[in-house]
Formats: structure tokens, C-alpha cells, sequence
């Protein structure tokens, strides 16, 4: 198991380095010049040549970007055009504000959704199923920033019990982690619910009934950890989605965050940050959908013999 | 007490679906006396193994449904059994072996865990000594105990079909369903696993159902043979009864679509047609459609099971005319 | 029967489907036209199409979508404006008909194209694996490591925004999905032996793909497509709201969200109306999306 994720964490390498690859390519296109948004707009043209030349701006694409793996390697990932600021260092202190809004949301998405998923899988064409599922399936086709407006009108415009952005305390985390959360809930019960149906259905749980064991005990011994495999992989995938709305929810709810950071960088043009927000965004997904398929191995001894064997 | 320990009378289970009612099982009355095996074969869609879940009670609800009629297992109805009256019931009295080795098995417990669930659940002894008592039941049906620690994927299909017997026999039942406890292993495999269940059966004086299509199988391993046809009983008795004197076309049917090691030049006398579509069976006798003896009375009302003497039982309106007889019979 | 079959055997939709006489496709359109929901869904988005086709010879688009009206200035809902106007006066119920066109066009048109890629992409993985599979996984990795809202950022952030870099950036993770699909429909159905037997009959590889394999792999890749749509048009909202999708005045569902915004206090409908109207739009998809994957796959029915 341990050789397993050690050769996992070095197939990672490539996958980075080529996505950095990429990233850094396109933007290489788009960020315009940067020394213009550097400089004052009385510079003279040598002095512009003069910082394009310290910048390493003239040299052929992959010398640049070779600099930029070599730093990345350091933590060392540039400064920031606009506030001259390191990026590395930027994100990371963004990161936190991030984490716990999406582990916020997350936590409480599977707290409502796993139970829920369960309970109208067993009440299956009945109208508590179909009250979960409406439910589930407004949550998945509601665009979520609109959904944290929605919020925002309620909750603090017209019955003013929450503040509607900022940061600094919980009562600031509530709406922003409600908003990324209920959507998540509503993926995670639709998941959860037809992967136990399916476990439902299987010949070992007719197998645990003819044994005698109580319906209770078919469903929670047997059934729930089958189950759980395909809940934990939906749950893991679903982590884009939680980064994605986060962002979302940050721009709506100003949450200083990741989402909030290169959204603003987007638009003040700041290639450096945009750059390396993103690359550190896909390095923090590889480290999570690892840490997803240990658990799921955990879940399926399939899955952990074949770990092993591969080594 | 009755000296059956099973006793089932009129059964009629269906399968309520959106696209109509199937009709699975159609009145069916059979009975197993104690410490015998009853062979119960027909074709697949026939019933059987609806009627083995009947005898737990586990039908799959929704969508299947037992309508009406009785199962007596040791004079008590299952039927009206409470739930807690059922669970002490599965596994303990009755237990039963899955037709499919590979999907009956739960893929995320050790093979000993699942062997001991069914002594824990009802001889409420400690998980530790449930345990040891299932390795005790792995090395009966003839694998190393240390392979108690197993999950099923490491174990081959001829195995697990050891292991899930070692399941239905841990609490040493009284009557066990068998529901094609072969059909899914190789050749080879299949007389190894009969003998083993024979073996078991007898030296434990269990009764068991034993559910197949094939021919073959009844004849080494039951007692008395029930053949069943769209969830009916058409012929029942004793094996020498049913093997040597059948009485029934349809099972004379089966009979000649079995290929002969002995006579190989011997041509195949196929039964023609399909089962009847179970939401749509014909008036009268469901066999009528493809029997060759069929007359204008037999899609007229569905034929009573009738005495051919002892304990030899037919469904057929052919026997009105007392001078009815198979070709098969007349031949030899 | 296949090894799947349930426990109970007279309950085998092999063959009751033998008994009836009625082909795959039959029996699907059957049973999505008894599925309640799938139908108000396909309704809901017939309706939507033709409003977005009439919104065009209905309202003029100069004067009524962009141009401003002061007289109208942030009107509440009301019998003449039934959804309001915005922060220029202009009708939203007529931007918002005028508008389902973008998102109607974007969320089909990045899931068609995706869909052609996906296709090919994930055939050619699926059935040749090795070399080619390898490849195509391991691109695949990648695009599946980054959040799609990122990848679309990068794609627009290089062709600027507009409906058609919007598209273009959405198909990708489109494309993404669908080739995961694909192959592993592919993957599965190779193995089988009518694909052998399809061969022993002396059918050339591609003719093998095309009439036996992509037809057995349908199902999967139809109910992904229907659920992509939707996702997409969620999407394509997000990043307008992000001001990276379409560019204002274009009344996009998004960018008009994005405009509410800053006054959701003195005229919440500028906000509560377009959101609804991607909502239900999503929703009816979802609905179609449910009510196919129920009637394609039988087994998961009650």
C-alpha cells in the first residue's frame, strides 16, 4: 500500500509538469504585456526594454519556463504584477480562507446527504422518496452563486440575521458555506441513493437475509459499506465542484479566498498570479483525488488487493 | 406432528410490474417428508426459485406478491410468521444455497466473517468462537481454514459455492433450499459440490428442496422429483416413478431432449415452442400450446393433479380417456 | 441468461422483451413517454426553443434588449413589465426569452461538439488500448485535474470573451467526460462475443465500431449528454457571472445575474428572475436526463 501511493505521488510529477506546461503557454499568450501594467505610463521605451530584459521577458518561451519549474520546485513561483507580492506565498494565505469554506460546506453536505440518500433509497416510490428526490434535484439544477443571492436577500437584506460578505468569524461562514454546501448535498443524495438501490438489489443481500440477520442488520452491515465505494468516488470527484463553487461563492459573498483571488487577478490582468493560482489548484486536486483513492481502497478489498499487487 | 416437514398448499405468487402482472406461481401444493430430498425441476421461468424464496418469505416485495395458500414448515405457517418469528427462522431451520456463487457472496467481508454471521445471529455465541466454529464448517466442505480470512475474489467459483453451503449449513438446518446449486460450475467441479451437499445431508438427516433443470442431477442425488411448468405442478412422485413410468408430456419432453451417452445415433425430440409470457398464460393447461397431445378439452380448463396410483401425481386431461398413454411409454 | 440475472426469474426483462415483440428504442420511447416528469421536461424545453426562435421576429433587439428606456428605471414587477426592468429599463421577461437562445445554443452546441470528440476519442481509446489509450487517459488526467470554471477561465482569457470562445471552452470538458464514457462503454462491449461474431462475419474494424459497437455503447453516452447539457448552461452562467463569459449587453442569463448583483437591495428581480430561468431549464433537463437513464437501463426500475 505504501509503495502504491509513493509510485502514485511520482506518476504525479508528469501530470504537473505537463499541466504547468500548459497553463503556462496559455497565459504566456494572453497576459499581454506585462511591463505596461507594471510602469507608469510616462515610461520611456528603454525603460520599458530595461524590465522586459530583467524579467527574463525576452527570452525564448522554455527558458521561461524552465524558470518558472525551477521556482515552483523552491516555492518560489514569481511576484505579482499588480501588489508585487509572492504568489506562492499569497495563495497560501489565501488557501485557509478556501479550505474552510469548502471543508465547511463539505462536512455539512454529507452530513444531510448520506442519511438522506439512504433513507429514500429504503423508502424507495414512496412520498418520502419522492420529497428527497424533488428536493436533490432542485439542489442540482440550481446555479449556486445565484443560490448564495438568494441567501443573501433572505437572510440578511430582508430578515437581517446574517451578514451578507466580509470575513472574520463563523457567523460570516454560514451563508458562503450553506451556499457551496446545499448544491453538493443534492449530488451527493442522488448518488448516494441510487448506489443503494443498487446494493439494494444484489444477490448477497437476499444471501444476508436467509441467514437470518434482521433488516437492520442487512442494511447496515451488509449493504452500507458496499455502498459507500461508489458514495466515496462521488464524494472524491466532487471536490472540482466544491473549488469551483467556492470560487463562486467567494465572489458573491467577497470571502477572501482562492476563488475571490483569481477572479480578481483575472481582471486586473495579473499573469503571474493567475498562472500560479491555478498550477498550485491542480497540484492541491492531485493531492486530493489521492487521498480519495486510499480511501477508497480502505472501502473495497477488490481495490486494496489490486494496489498491492500492482505495487 | 406431521410427518412433512414442509408442506406447501396452493401457493400463488405474482410479480406486480409496471407492464403488467406476471404470474409466477399458480397454485402449487408440494410436501417434503423429513430427511428426504425432493428433486423440483423445469425449465427457466417456471417458478423454482420464486417457490424457494416463498418458503423464507422473501419474495422481493415490491414488486412480487404471495396472494395466497400456506407453507407449513414443521406444521407452522411461514407465511404468518412475524418478522422477528422469520429471522429466527432463516438460517436456523431453513436455510438456503444461491444458484449464483459469484454474486451471493458479500464482496467487502472475509469469507469466515460471513460464515460466522449465521452462527452469531443465532446461537448467540461470542464473534471469536463463531469464527473458529466457521473454520471448523470451511474444512468441512473441504477448504483450508486459513482461507477463513479471505475476501470472496480470492477465492474460484467452485469454492465459494462451498462457501456459501458452509453459510447455509452452519446452524445445521432442518430443511435447506438448494436453488441450482450447480448450473453456475464447471463440469468437473458440479459432481465434486453434489457429492459433498449429498454427503452433508445425509449424515446431518436434513431434508432439502433441490431445485435444477437438469435431469441428471435428480436422479443421483433426490427422493421424489416434482416437475413444474409456468407455476404449476404437472407430475410429482417418487424418482423411479417420474424416471421410469412418466406420465406427463411435458415431462416426457424433457426426457427426450436429453442427449443419450448410450445411444448416440439417437435423434433429439425437441419440445417445441417458448414458455408461455407469464403475464399472459393461455386458458386451461399451460402446456397445451406445445404439447403434441393436446386436444380441443385441454385449453379448456386447466387439468387437477390426478393419482396414477401410490404416489405418482399427473396434471393432464389426457388421462380422462383410460387408454391414454405416452409414446415413450408405449414404445418401451 | 447472462450472469447478471436477478433472483427472480420469471421477472427477466430479456424476456418478457423476447414475448413482446417490441425493439429497444420502442420500448424506451415507451417508457419515457409513462415517466411524468421526463414529459413536463421536454415540454418545459419544447416551449423554451420556440420562445427562443419568436423572441427574434417579437422583440426588437436594438431598442427593447439593449437599448434603455429611462422611463422604466428599475420598475417592480408589474402587469406591463410581469418580471420587472433592470437598472436601464429594459423588460427582463423579454431579455430573459430574447436571452435562452445563448444559453440554449451554448450548453447544446459545447456538448455536440464534445460530444463528436468524445466519440472518437473514446472509441479509438476504448477498442484499440495500449499506446492510443494511454495517450488519450493521460490527456484526459490532466483536463480532469483542473476544475472545468479554470480551464474555461484560460480558454477565454486567450480568445477573449465571447458566445464562441464560451462554447468553445465549454466543449472541452464536455469532450473530457464524454471520452471517459465512451471508452469505458467501448471497453466493455469489445470483450463481447457478438463483437467476435461480428468479425467472424468478415466486417471490416471500422464498420465493427460503428454498426455493433457505438450502438451498444448509446445509452450511457445519452443520459451523460442530457446531464452535460445542463451543466454547461450552469456553466456558461457561472462565468459570466465571473465576467469572463459573454460580454455585456448581450442578455445573457448569467451576465444579467451578474448585473442584478449590485442592486439586489432596491431591485431584487433583476437577480431572482434570470437565475430562475436557468434553474428550471437545468431542471427540465435533469428531469429528461432521469427519465432516460430510468428507461434505457430496465434494471434499475421498481
Amino acid at each position: 500500500m505504501i509503495r502504491y501511493i509513493l509510485k502514485r505521488l511520482v506518476l504525479m510529477i508528469p501530470t504537473i509538469l505537463l499541466t504547468s506546461l500548459l497553463i503556462f503557454w496559455a497565459m504566456s499568450l494572453t497576459g499581454g504585456d506585462p511591463v505596461m501594467t507594471i510602469l507608469p505610463e510616462n515610461a520611456t521605451v528603454e525603460q520599458q526594454e530595461a524590465l522586459r530584459e530583467e524579467m527574463g521577458l525576452n527570452d525564448p518561451f522554455f527558458v521561461q519556463y524552465f524558470r518558472y519549474v525551477k521556482g515552483i520546485v523552491q516555492g518560489d513561483m514569481g511576484e505579482s504584477y499588480v501588489t508585487r507580492l509572492d504568489v506562492f506565498q499569497t495563495f497560501m494565505g489565501r488557501l485557509p480562507m478556501t479550505l474552510a469554506l469548502g471543508g465547511t460546506a463539505l462536512i455539512f453536505s454529507v452530513i444531510i446527504s448520506i442519511p438522506l440518500g439512504i433513507w429514500t433509497a429504503l423508502n424507495q416510490n414512496s412520498w418520502k422518496d419522492t420529497a428527497g428526490m424533488i428536493f436533490a434535484l432542485f439542489g442540482v439544477s440550481m446555479p449556486n452563486f445565484w443560490l448564495g443571492l438568494m441567501l443573501v436577500l433572505l437572510f440578511s437584506l430582508t430578515l437581517g440575521l446574517l451578514p451578507s460578505g466580509g470575513s472574520g468569524g463563523v457567523r460570516y461562514l454560514v451563508l458562503p458555506a450553506l451556499t457551496v454546501g446545499l448544491g453538493l448535498a443534492a449530488l451527493i443524495t442522488r448518488t448516494t441513493r441510487s448506489s443503494m438501490l443498487d446494493v439494494l438489489r444484489q444477490d448477497y443481500m437476499t444471501t444476508a437475509k436467509a441467514k437470518g440477520a434482521s433488516r437492520r442488520r442487512v442494511i447496515y452491515r451488509h449493504g452500507l459499506r458496499n455502498a459507500m465505494i461508489p458514495i466515496v468516488t462521488a464524494v472524491g470527484m466532487q471536490f472540482s465542484y466544491v473549488m469551483t463553487g467556492s470560487a463562486l461563492a467567494e465572489k458573491v459573498f467577497s470571502w477572501p479566498g482562492i476563488g475571490l483571488l483569481v477572479a480578481d487577478s483575472i481582471t486586473k490582468r495579473d499573469t503571474p498570479m493567475v498562472t500560479g493560482s491555478i498550477i498550485l489548484c491542480c497540484i492541491l486536486m492531485a493531492i486530493i483525488n489521492l487521498m480519495v483513492d486510499i480511501i477508497y481502497a480502505y472501502c473495497d478489498p477488490r481495490i486494496k488487493a489490486q494496489y498491492s499487487r500492482k505495487g | 406432528m406431521s410427518d412433512n416437514i414442509l408442506e406447501i398448499k396452493d401457493l400463488v405468487v405474482h410479480f406486480e410490474t409496471d407492464d403488467g402482472v406476471v404470474h409466477a406461481i399458480n397454485g402449487l401444493d408440494i410436501s417434503i417428508p423429513r430427511e428426504k430430498t425432493l428433486g423440483l425441476v423445469g425449465e427457466t421461468g417456471a417458478g423454482k426459485t420464486t417457490t424457494a424464496l416463498s418458503v423464507l418469505n422473501l419474495v422481493p416485495n415490491p414488486p412480487g406478491k404471495i396472494k395466497s395458500g400456506s407453507i407449513l414448515l414443521d406444521g407452522k405457517d411461514v407465511l404468518q410468521m412475524s418478522d422477528s418469528e422469520l429471522e429466527a427462522m432463516r438460517g436456523n431451520d431453513v436455510a438456503m444455497i444461491f444458484q449464483d456463487p459469484m454474486t451471493a457472496l458479500n464482496p467487502v467481508m472475509t469469507i469466515g466473517d460471513q460464515i460466522a454471521e449465521s452462527i452469531e445471529l443465532h446461537q448467540h455465541i461470542s464473534a471469536k468462537e463463531s469464527f473458529e466454529k466457521a473454520k471448523e464448517l470451511l474444512k468441512m466442505v473441504g477448504i483450508a481454514e486459513n482461507r477463513a480470512y479471505d475476501y470472496p475474489h480470492q477465492f474460484s467459483g467452485g469454492m465459494r459455492q462451498r462457501a456459501v453451503i458452509a453459510i447455509a449449513l452452519a446452524c445445521e438446518p432442518k430443511l435447506l433450499l438448494a436453488d441450482e446449486p450447480t448450473t453456475a460450475l464447471d463440469v468437473t467441479i458440479q459432481a465434486q459440490v453434489l457429492t459433498l451437499m449429498k454427503d452433508l445431508i445425509d449424515r446431518r438427516h436434513m431434508s432439502m428442496l433441490l431445485i435444477t433443470h437438469d435431469l441428471g442431477v435428480v436422479a443421483e442425488t433426490c427422493d421424489d422429483v416434482a416437475v413444474m411448468y409456468a407455476g404449476r405442478i404437472v407430475e410429482i412422485g417418487t424418482a423411479d416413478e417420474v424416471f421410469n413410468a412418466t406420465r406427463h408430456p411435458y415431462t416426457e419432453g424433457l426426457f427426450n431432449s436429453l442427449p443419450n451417452l448410450h445411444e448416440r445415433g439417437e435423434e433429439l425430440i425437441p419440445i417445441k415452442g417458448l414458455m408461455p409470457d407469464p403475464m399472459d398464460l393461455p386458458q386451461g393447461c399451460a402446456f397445451a400450446p406445445r404439447c403434441s397431445y393436446a386436444t380441443e378439452a385441454c385449453t379448456k380448463a386447466v387439468p387437477e393433479l390426478r393419482t396414477m396410483g401410490g404416489t405418482h401425481y399427473v396434471a393432464c386431461s389426457a388421462y380422462d380417456n383410460p387408454s391414454f398413454c405416452l409414446r415413450r411409454n408405449a414404445n418401451g | 441468461m447472462s450472469q447478471k440475472s436477478t433472483n427472480n426469474e420469471g421477472f427477466s426483462m430479456e424476456i418478457l422483451k423476447q414475448y413482446r415483440g417490441r425493439s429497444l428504442a420502442q420500448e424506451t420511447v415507451r417508457r419515457l413517454f409513462k415517466n411524468r416528469g421526463a414529459i413536463v421536461g421536454m415540454i418545459f424545453l419544447i416551449v423554451l426553443i420556440v420562445v427562443a426562435i419568436l423572441s427574434e421576429f417579437i422583440f426588437d433587439y436594438n431598442t427593447q434588449i439593449i437599448g434603455m428606456n429611462p422611463l422604466a428605471l428599475y420598475a417592480a414587477p408589474s402587469a406591463e413589465h410581469p418580471f420587472g426592468c433592470d437598472n436601464m429599463g429594459r423588460d427582463i421577461l423579454a431579455r430573459i426569452c430574447y436571452g435562452a437562445r445563448y444559453s440554449l445554443l451554448i450548453g447544446i452546441g459545447s456538448v455536440a461538439i464534445g460530444l463528436c470528440i468524445g466519440i472518437i476519442l473514446g472509441s479509438l481509446a476504448g477498442f484499440y488500448g495500449g499506446v492510443i489509450d494511454n495517450l488519450v487517459m493521460r490527456a484526459n488526467d490532466i483536463l480532469y485535474a483542473i476544475p472545468n470554471i479554470m480551464i474555461a477561465v484560460v480558454v477565454v482569457s486567450i480568445l477573449g470573451t465571447s458566445p464562441a470562445s464560451l462554447l468553445f471552452s465549454l466543449c472541452i470538458s464536455a469532450a473530457s467526460s464524454l471520452t471517459r464514457i465512451t471508452r469505458a462503454a467501448v471497453m466493455q462491449i469489445r470483450g463481447q462475443e457478438f463483437i467476435e461474431s461480428a468479425y467472424a462475419m468478415g466486417l471490416p474494424t471500422w464498420k465493427v465500431i460503428l454498426r455493433h459497437i457505438i450502438p451498444n455503447c448509446l445509452s450511457p453516452i445519452i443520459v451523460q449528454c442530457t446531464l452535460a447539457v445542463g451543466n454547461n448552461i450552469i456553466s456558461a452562467s457561472s462565468l459570466s457571472f465571473l465576467g469572463v463569459g459573454i460580454p455585456v449587453p448581450l442578455p445573457e442569463w448569467g451576465a444579467m445575474l451578474s448585473d442584478g448583483r449590485a442592486y439586489i437591495r432596491s431591485a431584487p428581480w433583476m437577480c431572482i428572475f434570470p437565475g430562475l430561468a436557468i434553474m428550471i431549464t437545468v431542471l427540465a433537463l435533469n428531469l429528461m436526463g432521469d427519465g432516460l437513464r430510468d428507461a434505457l437501463d430496465p434494471k434499475l426500475k421498481k
